[in-house]
């Protein structure tokens, strides 16, 4: 019997070149050992890899030698018998052993079918030298971020704006938990007070491509007031600089309008408040009012520190009567007659008998060695400014109006009502009352130095004569010396009546009625720092420090002084009786100059 | 694409020194770039705008136009450059003012945000455009300094001629390797069957190969044959030798890849980016518009 053995290689241009052998022997070996009759070169294949028997029915027998098996038609195995009239694939190592049969011989041709290397495989070396299999493509990359950049920040808010259910008014200050893609394209937070709105950007962009309106605001702020009138106003603003010429320009071209409430409140400066009114805001209209608006009634004004007129509190110009009053500037050294007569120097003196008596009373009063501003003067709640001074409380802890003493009850002449006063002391004298008028009944009474006597107590004085009538005695009260007299304007009854007339008393609470001023801000402050009270004479003294004062502290804006202020620290643009806004305080920032104000202030 | 004669036959006077992209023109587009810069940061220090410097001001608007113009001209390169065309506007004058003008666009394209910046649409612009022109600046960096170094680690060599001489060694070693024992025919084998080129694109930069089958059957063929008197007869002791021409060619070969990698990276950022850039400027300007 003969073994046929093929060798099949391919030349370097692909042409198959076959080299035969025959074998006369009932066994051949299969492997890569020079010796072996089907020789392998190929490093898979063991030195002597496998027998290959000739068996007595015609069949192979092939049988795997060393550890390593080899493949029939796929398969792994170590031993196999195979018909050569069927034929068979045998696979050793990257060569293919074709089994069949020529002639009643069988015929084994052996053929490489993989590559010798990885390196010696043609490559696309262009490929190789380049990033092309390594990384997806730059046109893929491109594509595939330009859509998805533009369906995620540009198609999916549009969509979104477009069929969003709108937010209902009552809801927008609830926490929003749903995301509104349209928030990508928030510029910046929005101030705290409007952080409700993060998520409702319709709330405000109202319309695609129109500008945020005013309408936007005033559903919420519907009780704002406006700063002047708006022809005015118009007239007041000062003309334009280039820039602004150009960004009008180019404003009204894209649909923004004018005067609109955002051009002062911008949003989406970041969280925190929304920023204070800077000085330039109000001083670009009112350093130089009067050249635009002639007839105003308001003086220029551009800096606190530098461009600023004196202030002018509200005067009376008829003693007692606010009806009619004036604003005086404090350089006319103005006085205002409210009709009470009251020497504040009398009653701060350390050293006279108003502070020898206030020492007596320290432990009811908790007076100190003389009167203080304090004693009389008590504050408003807010801490702003200062209460009226009432007879009752503040001046009657010293001046009594008792007239005499029942049991344990000193009776008093009633203060505000001259008809009663007139009344009680005549029903006094008709009781069978005193006839050493010197009214020594009142032992309780306090000492009152001074001008009545040193042996005397102090109580309603009726003068300095025994009375034995009542008239003489109502007439001594109304009088010079009288107990009315002394703190009141008193105007005589007319011949044969009784009705004494006593001129109201009107206390200012606030005299500059323009700007704020927070008595509470200035605690750092003693009361005389800024009004000379001590050396005031008369109740008309207006002791209201000037603007030199103030500006002990308080500067322009940018100024180097201890209390730089913009106008917004004492003006409010959208003007009221209240203060001017500022940051609430959670809002403010540490450095911020509001941090100097009281809570009051701060709305 | 046809090109008149005159302009075929038309030579570019030359002093014999060779003047780069970034030369040009005595760096022409450098100072203009620079002037205008200066400007540019003048204009935003002296213009004073309320409350603060934002793009919405006409400053701003005016940068933002000059901005996205500028970005759309820095982009069509991309058509430029595969129209080569000399004179004042070749396309190396064009490349020179693409890397100036595109330096200047972080000036221009900051001061228009005015400083701020926060986690939007807007922000996403800027950035992307600062991770393009970033990788630019990589991308030059990269241009002026590695074709020195691949040029000395190519030494004459070719590309081709590298991936020869690996096929070469290869056969040599399956020849060598013929009488060896199954256990070294296998690690010689595993060497020629491994891709030393494979591993994706980390491993191309990074240059570092840990699993490559030719350092392990070298390893493990010289732990024999460095204890043997060298004979010329031993097949292992040829094997070996063979193993570590392997080595030095493949080491050779993978640094030219590394650094032709180095030289490409950057464009397979550079060029998908700013059309995500374009993007995004579209979605910036068309918001801005929107929520007016």
């Amino acid at each position: 019997m003969t073994f046929l053995v093929r060798q099949i290689s391919r030349s370097a241009d692909g042409r198959e070149i076959i080299r035969s052998h025959s074998y006369e022997q009932g066994t051949i070996f299969v492997g890569r050992e020079a010796a072996c009759e089907v020789h392998l070169a190929d490093l898979a294949v063991e030195l002597r890899h496998a027998s290959i028997v000739l068996l007595e029915s015609g069949a192979l027998e092939v049988t795997a030698l060393g550890g390593l098996g080899f493949e029939v038609d796929g398969r792994k195995t170590t031993q196999t018998i195979i018909d050569p009239a069927a034929g068979a694939e045998l696979r050793f190592g990257s060569h293919v052993l074709t089994i069949s049969r020529e002639d009643g011989n069988p015929v084994i041709s052996a053929q490489r079918i993989e590559a010798l290397s990885e390196v010696s495989e043609d490559r696309d070396e262009i490929g190789l030298f380049t990033l092309t299999g390594l990384l997806p493509g730059r046109r893929v990359n491109a594509w595939v971020l330009l859509l998805s950049i533009l369906a995620l920040f540009l198609i999916w808010p549009i969509y979104s704006i477009y069929t969003r259910e709108e937010t209902k008014r009552e809801d927008i200050k609830k926490p929003e938990a749903a995301f509104h893609p349209d928030s990508f394209w928030s510029s910046g937070a929005l101030s705290n007070a409007h952080a409700g709105l993060k998520n409702d950007c319709k709330a405000c962009h109202v319309e695609p491509f129109v500008a945020v309106r005013d309408s936007s605001c005033i559903t919420c702020h519907d009780d704002v007031h406006g700063h002047a009138d708006p022809k005015r106003l118009l007239t007041a603003n000062p003309p334009l600089d280039w820039q602004g010429k150009m960004s009008r320009q180019i404003a009204d071209k894209f649909s923004r309008p004018a005067g609109r409430c955002v051009e002062c409140h911008s949003e989406h400066e970041g969280a925190g408040p929304m920023e204070g009114t800077k000085q330039q805001f109000c001083s670009s209209c009112h350093s130089s009012l009067d050249t635009r608006l002639p007839d105003t009634k308001i003086a220029n004004a551009g800096d606190f520190g530098t461009a600023h007129p004196q202030f002018q509190p509200r005067v009376r110009t008829v003693p007692g009567d606010i009806s009619q009053s004036e604003r005086i500037s404090l350089d006319r050294k103005p006085v205002d007659d409210g009709g009470l007569k009251f020497p504040h120097n009398v009653h701060l003196s350390a050293t006279n008998g108003v502070a020898k008596m206030a020492r007596s009373m320290s432990v009811k009063y908790g007076f100190g060695a003389a009167l203080a501003c304090k004693d009389c003067h008590t504050k408003t709640a807010d801490g702003v400014r200062f209460l009226p001074v009432k007879m009752e409380t503040n001046c009657g802890m010293c001046h009594s109006l008792g007239v005499e003493r029942i049991g344990d009850t000193v009776r008093t002449l009633r203060h505000g009502d001259p008809k009663m006063v007139v009344a009680d002391l005549r029903a006094f004298y008709r009781a069978g009352g005193p006839f050493r008028v010197r009214t020594q009944q009142v032992i309780e009474g306090r000492r009152r130095p001074g001008d009545y006597g040193s042996s005397g107590r102090y109580y309603a004085y009726f003068g300095n004569v025994n009375y034995g009538r009542a008239d003489s005695a109502i007439r001594a009260v109304f009088s010079r010396g009288g107990v009315c007299y002394d703190c009141h304007i008193i105007s005589a009854p007319p011949a044969g009546s009784d009705n004494w007339g006593v001129g109201k008393v009107q206390q200012t609470l606030r005299y500059l009625e323009k700007g704020w001023f927070d008595h509470g801000a200035h605690k750092t402050e003693t009361c005389k720092s800024c009004h000379s009270a001590a050396k005031s004479t008369l109740a008309s003294d207006l002791i209201l420090p000037g603007i030199k004062t103030c500006r002990n502290c308080h500067g322009g804006e940018g100024s180097r002084t201890d209390v730089p202020s913009s106008c917004a620290m004492c003006h409010s643009y959208h003007a009221d009786d209240g203060a001017p806004w500022v940051p609430r305080e959670k809002d403010r920032k540490k450095s911020d100059l509001y941090a100097m104000l009281p809570a009051a202030n701060r709305r | 694409m046809a090109v008149p004669k005159s302009a075929q036959s038309a030579r570019i006077p030359s002093d014999g020194t060779h003047e780069g992209f970034l030369r040009y023109a005595n760096f022409r587009w450098l100072k203009i770039t620079g002037l205008f810069s200066i400007l540019a940061i003048a204009a935003y220090l002296m213009i004073d705008v309320q409350p603060r410097h934002n793009g919405g001001s006409w400053l701003g608007y005016t940068l933002g136009t000059i901005g996205v113009l500028l970005i759309l001209w820095l982009t069509l390169l991309g058509v430029r450059k595969r129209r080569m065309t000399r004179g004042a506007w070749s396309l190396k004058a064009w490349t020179s003012a693409h890397v100036y003008l595109g330096l200047g666009l972080i000036v221009i394209a900051t001061l228009h945000s005015g400083f701020q910046l926060g986690w939007n649409v807007h922000t996403l612009a800027y950035v992307l455009m600062m991770i393009v022109i970033l990788s630019g600046i990589w991308g030059i960096s990269v241009y002026t300094t590695l074709p020195r170094i691949m040029s000395a680690n190519r030494d004459q060599t070719t590309e081709a001629q590298m991936l020869a001489a690996l096929r070469s060694i290869d056969r040599q070693l399956h020849d060598a390797a013929q009488p060896l024992g199954q256990h070294y025919a296998e690690l010689v084998q595993s060497a020629l069957d491994h891709d030393p080129f494979g591993g994706g694109i980390f491993r191309r930069l990074s240059n570092r190969y840990p699993t490559c089958k030719t350092w392990a059957a070298h390893r493990e063929i010289s732990r024999i044959t460095r204890d043997r008197p060298q004979l010329d007869i031993d097949p292992l002791e040829k094997v070996d030798s063979l193993l570590e021409r392997k080595k030095s060619l493949l080491a050779r070969t993978r640094k030219h890849l590394q650094l032709k990698a180095m030289l490409e990276i950057w464009l397979y950022i550079h060029v998908p980016l700013t059309f995500a850039l374009i993007a995004a400027l579209a979605a910036h300007i068309i918001s801005v518009f929107f929520y007016w």
